[in-house]
């Protein structure tokens, strides 16, 4: 069930919030002992939040599509008198006494919080393998990592615990784990959705985003996410009121004409080092948008090569930065995390400030791109999710560590700034979904959602569950 | 190339030798990677912002 059908059912009487959420709080209870998605669940106040949006709308309070939805929060974000742990030591008994920015919108909007799911260490990896609360299992292999770091909110949403699950994305952390479970993941536009009460990794890359099923799905969440003061117009809202503050959020209709538009499909980089399977499925997503009269134009993307290494540096600076009040308890960080926060030390001011003038270049180079063309469809990771554990992979001939692979189409993303909408484009022959992304110009959500729920309609990959729970 | 063991020895809180030896090829393979592009970068460059 998606969000708009589940909210036409709420409002059908159908079922009420209180049903909805006894239903997911008993598939996590049944499920969570196998993919540990969730850290904490918060079932007393889930129940009473449930009963209250049921009683507000019996009395005509109408809080929108999300209102008495059940959905879960990334164990990054704060939330108020709920343990707030980040997947680290460090934060286990932390209790906020604020909630995030993004946990009050949602809340606003009268969604259900059922609880914090789990993450890669202090979001500060991939694998969401966490040596403190246990590693996430793949809902569709449990032998296979879900990806991160957002990977407790991915395997929630395979697993069909929830409607929607917040995330955060500095180097993939949406894309990945929403590639590897056959979800849609949107990183928006740097700052789009306030980063206030989200604790931090890197301040100039980390990026908060909505995770869900479907595009629509997501198209719904990111309207309750967004940061309203102080927007400005979007490319794709021209000729309309550009002042965003009283406008509702795009949500693509149920047929998506995307005739005209220009798709552009990079010929260097993205399909360098592919496995065949996924290769395969993103040019058949491709052929796909074309049969529905999108123009294919090969384009030559600005070197994403020099774009991953200064984000390689930025995030090594900026990591040590926000942690560095904890650097002396080495004994509380896992072996990973700890390698990343010792090679960030060794970096110098010169350095960061030499990467931030590089990005200053190729943010302006990329940008260019945008004239020729309205979105570039990429691969997400090269690969389908590797098994847990896993440290090397072979791709396309060539072993590649695991992080630095999956992040390889993800990380320049972030150092750009720019929307990425990830979804499904198909299995690969052992049955693991494969993601691919659709990057669009800043602030131009709206396309991408567009487009993406053309391609969701035509494939009819997206939404759904993996059944081997 | 930096010695990177030597910029190690200088920082507190200490990094312990071994844990020093696991990262010296990757911040290798780093600065290999990025010292060509710094280099390239043009007199005056601005610094990127958030807008």
């Amino acid at each position: 069930m998606t969000i708009l059908e589940a909210a036409a059912g709420l409002r059908a009487r159908k079922f009420s919030s209180r049903e909805l959420v006894d239903e997911s709080l008993r598939r996590i209870a049944q499920s969570n002992p196998k993919i540990n998605a969730f850290i904490t669940v918060t079932e007393e106040s889930a129940k009473a939040r449930a009963s209250q949006a049921d009683e507000e709308l019996a009395r005509g309070l109408d809080r929108g599509p999300l209102h008495g939805l059940p959905i879960a929060h990334k164990d990054l974000m704060m939330t108020r008198g709920v343990r707030t742990t980040a997947g680290s030591k460090i934060f286990a008994d932390f209790v906020p006494g604020v909630d995030a920015d993004v946990v009050k919108k949602l809340d606003d909007a009268g969604a259900v919080m059922v609880g914090k799911t789990n993450l890669h260490e202090l979001a500060y990896g991939i694998t969401s393998n966490n040596p403190h609360f246990g590693a996430v299992h793949n809902p569709w292999d449990l032998e296979r990592i879900v990806g991160g770091s957002s990977g407790g909110s991915g395997a929630a949403l395979a697993a069909n615990l929830v409607f929607m699950a917040t995330g955060t994305d500095t180097g993939g952390s949406i894309r990945i784990p929403s590639s590897f479970c056959g979800t849609v993941g949107l990183k928006p536009t740097y700052e789009r959705v306030s980063r206030r009460g989200v604790i931090p990794l890197g301040l100039t890359l980390d990026h908060i985003g909505p995770m869900a099923r479907t595009v629509r799905d997501v198209a719904v969440s990111f309207n309750a996410m967004l940061s309203r003061q102080g927007d400005l117009p979007t490319p794709s809202r021209k000729g309309g009121d550009h002042t965003a503050v009283d406008q509702p959020g795009y949500i693509p209709p149920a047929h998506v004409d995307i005739r005209g538009l220009r798709i552009g499909l990079p010929e260097n980089f993205y399909f360098d080092r592919l496995d065949l399977d996924v290769a395969g499925a993103v040019r058949n997503a491709v052929q796909t948008a074309a049969a529905l009269g999108a123009r294919i134009v090969d384009v030559r993307v600005p070197d994403i090569g020099a774009l991953n290494t200064v984000g390689r540096v930025l995030l090594l600076v900026e990591a040590v930065s926000n942690l560095r009040p904890y650097l002396s308890q080495r004994e509380k960080f896992g072996s990973d995390v700890l390698a990343l926060l010792d090679q960030g030390r060794l970096l110098s001011g010169a350095d960061y400030a030499d990467a931030q003038r590089l990005r200053k270049i190729l943010v302006t180079e990329f940008s260019e791109l945008w004239t020729h063309v309205d979105c570039v469809l990429t691969p997400c990771t090269p690969t389908a999710a590797p098994k847990i554990g896993q440290t090397t992979m072979d791709v396309g001939g060539v072993t590649e560590d695991v992080r630095l692979a999956t992040t390889r189409m993800m990380r320049a993303i972030n150092v750009l700034g720019i929307p990425s909408l990830a979804m499904p484009c198909g299995f690969s022959t052992s049955g693991l979904p494969l993601g691919m992304q659709i990057l669009g110009a800043p602030r131009n959500e709206d396309m991408l959602l567009r487009i993406g729920a053309a391609l969701e309609d035509a494939m009819g990959f997206a939404g759904r569950i993996a059944s081997r729970l | 190339m930096r010695d990177w063991r030597k910029i190690a020895a200088g920082i507190a809180p200490d990094i312990p030798a071994e844990d020093v030896e696991k990262i010296v090829p990757i911040m290798e393979a780093l600065e290999h990677a990025f010292e060509p592009l710094r280099a390239a970068i043009p007199q005056g460059a601005d610094m990127w912002t958030s807008e």
